[in-house]
């Protein structure tokens, strides 16, 4: 189970339309990436899944109960001020066990803690404060928190935009060898991303968000088997072709997008 | 490479000339001297344990800054007597002074740290979980932010006659003047320290689903920390200037008390010394109070 339904949902800020008329339905242990140029809300609706804000109208559902706010049942990601800056990575997964499983001995959440802080490759960093870490290790120790309250449900915001190139393929294939580990039981996860490489490296269905307001264009299946090598993926005929058609459909938006910002700009509205 | 800088030794070596000279029916100056030689031994062990060489020059810098004061003071007063016999002392009586009124201030002190700590504590007390709660509750900002605009920029000072008159005692007054002083800034930065709180960290507690006394224990208090801390500094500094006030107006003991006594006398020898320990207790405390502030905030970086 966990599996997650969004029922004709739309948010409204203010008079600014996010989110129009948003129909999705995500399977357990699914892995979905919401792809979409900035402003089209994506990161919105992860919000509304994280029960930090509410629909305007529709609903949200995790197994079939509706989300009226946070909870322990979805861990989320955010891209920065995951963790505590005052806290050491330790505590920072100390705290989120505290909250997941209380009533435990603290000798058990160190204990814990650390396994996870081992499991993304921080062994080292259990004393450290996030502002001696490097950028990418910060988002290990926050992955490693996520995980660490073992919620079945899984949120990231552009977890990896802030990181070079090196350091996110390596993030990347950490979160897919997380994610992959126990089969059955995986997570259901919603990743958001603006980058079209990394939703195809990662999803099995891609949703790509539209402009103004936000909502889905196109729902594109990624049919390629893992564990997914980036070198082979690329020599890959079927591959490419998937890709094309995904640049294209977040290009048109972009494309039509900049168009009516060249209209107004021949009004003479912008100056 | 250490070079021997040749300014601080020069001017130190000009001093000690300068006091040692001999004339005929004074004794050699011993507090002045013996200033100079602790201020220098202090200089040259700063010199020898700092690691870059800016902080070599500019202990040597301030060294120089010190000697040549001590030079002009001693010369101007001493020697050649230019300036104002009773308004300018010489050093050698001041320092000495210092020394013989030591028991005295530091029993005054005594009295004017109770009623700084009491009126401090008692605004921090109060300033701090108030502050917090303002800042975090929307609506009660809204209903208390006019009263903190009218209020917070009223000078404390003029509060000074109405307590006297309005309180039994004048430790009472003092206790709440110092207590004003320090509320109001301790109070509006705290809210402002909840305020600033990057957004995206509130989310990450709220997705932690943390308990309201958690997220304001572990979460509130630390993130409005840098602004408390400047709050706290401010007030002080506030109130410092408003113990002193108070003493000046109405106290019968104390470090204020003291300085405006002897004014009364025409005594600025001891005016000066009362100035010079107020100068060194204050340094003491903002020593004190850098040092808690960094372990509080060592987080940044």
């Amino acid at each position: 189970m966990h599996e997650i339904v969004i029922d004709s949902t739309s948010f409204t800020y203010g008079s600014n339309e996010v989110l129009r008329d948003i129909n999705l339905t995500v399977e357990a242990g699914e892995f979905v990436c919401l792809l979409g140029p900035s402003g089209c809300g994506k990161s919105t609706l992860l919000r509304l899944l994280a029960g930090l804000s509410q629909p305007t109208s529709g609903s949200i559902a995790l197994d079939g109960s509706p989300i009226t706010g946070p909870g322990l049942d979805r861990g989320v990601v955010f891209q920065d001020y995951s963790l505590f800056p005052w806290m050491t990575a330790g505590q920072n997964v100390v705290l989120a066990l505290e909250q997941a499983f209380p009533g435990k001995s603290k000798q058990e959440y160190r204990q814990t803690a650390l396994e996870y802080l081992e499991m993304v490759g921080l062994a080292d960093a259990f004393p450290k404060l996030p502002g001696q870490l490097s950028g990418g290790m910060r988002q290990r120790a926050a992955i490693a928190r996520s995980f660490a309250i073992n919620s079945p449900v899984l949120l990231m915001d552009e977890p990896f935009g802030a990181l070079d190139a090196i350091t996110r393929a390596r993030l990347q294939d950490l979160l897919l060898q997380l994610w992959d580990q126990r089969e059955g039981e995986r997570k259901t996860v919603i990743f958001v991303t603006h980058d079209v490489d990394e939703a195809l490296l990662l999803a099995n269905r891609v949703v790509v968000l539209g402009l103004n307001p936000g909502t889905i264009k196109e729902i594109i299946p990624v049919n390629v088997p893992r564990p997914r090598i980036r070198k082979d993926l690329y020599l890959k005929e079927d591959f490419l072709a998937l890709r094309e058609r995904l640049v294209s459909v977040l290009h048109e938006n972009i494309l039509s997008e900049l168009e009516a910002g060249q209209t107004m700009h021949a009004q003479g509205d912008g100056i | 490479m250490k070079t021997v800088p040749i300014v601080p030794n020069l001017l130190f070596v000009a001093l000690l000339a300068a006091l040692l000279w001999p004339v005929a029916g004074e004794s050699v100056p011993n507090h002045v001297l013996t200033v100079a030689v602790v201020i220098h031994g202090i200089y040259l062990l700063r010199f020898t344990c700092a690691r870059e060489e800016s902080s070599r020059s500019s202990a040597g810098d301030a060294a120089a800054i010190v000697y040549l004061f001590l030079l002009f003071w001693f010369l101007a007063t001493g020697r050649f007597v230019i300036l104002d016999k009773m308004l300018f002392p010489k050093p050698e009586g001041v320092l000495h002074l210092f020394v013989t009124e030591l028991p005295d201030m530091l029993k005054g002190l005594g009295n004017s740290l109770i009623l700084l700590v009491s009126g401090y504590l008692l605004a921090l007390g109060l300033a701090l979980p108030l502050g917090l709660l303002v800042g975090w509750r929307v609506r009660l900002f809204k209903a208390i932010n006019p009263f903190t605009k009218v209020l917070g920029p009223i000078p404390p000072i003029v509060y000074i006659p109405y307590a006297i008159a309005l309180l039994p005692s004048f430790r009472a007054a003092s206790i709440f003047v110092i207590f004003i002083g320090a509320f109001w800034p301790i109070f509006i930065n705290t809210v402002h320290g909840v305020f600033n709180i990057p957004k995206g960290l509130i989310d990450s507690a709220k997705v932690l689903n943390l308990k309201e006394r958690t997220l304001l224990f572990r979460v509130i208090l630390p993130g409005a920390m840098p602004s408390i801390c400047t709050g706290a500094t401010l007030a002080l500094v506030f109130s410092l200037v408003m113990l002193a006030a108070a003493e000046l107006i109405g106290a019968n003991s104390g470090i204020g008390w003291y300085v405006k006594n002897f004014a009364d006398f025409a005594d600025y020898q001891r005016v000066i010394v009362g100035i010079i320990f107020i100068g060194i207790v204050v340094t003491a405390i903002t020593w004190g109070t850098e040092r808690i502030e960094r372990h509080l905030l060592r987080w940044r970086n």
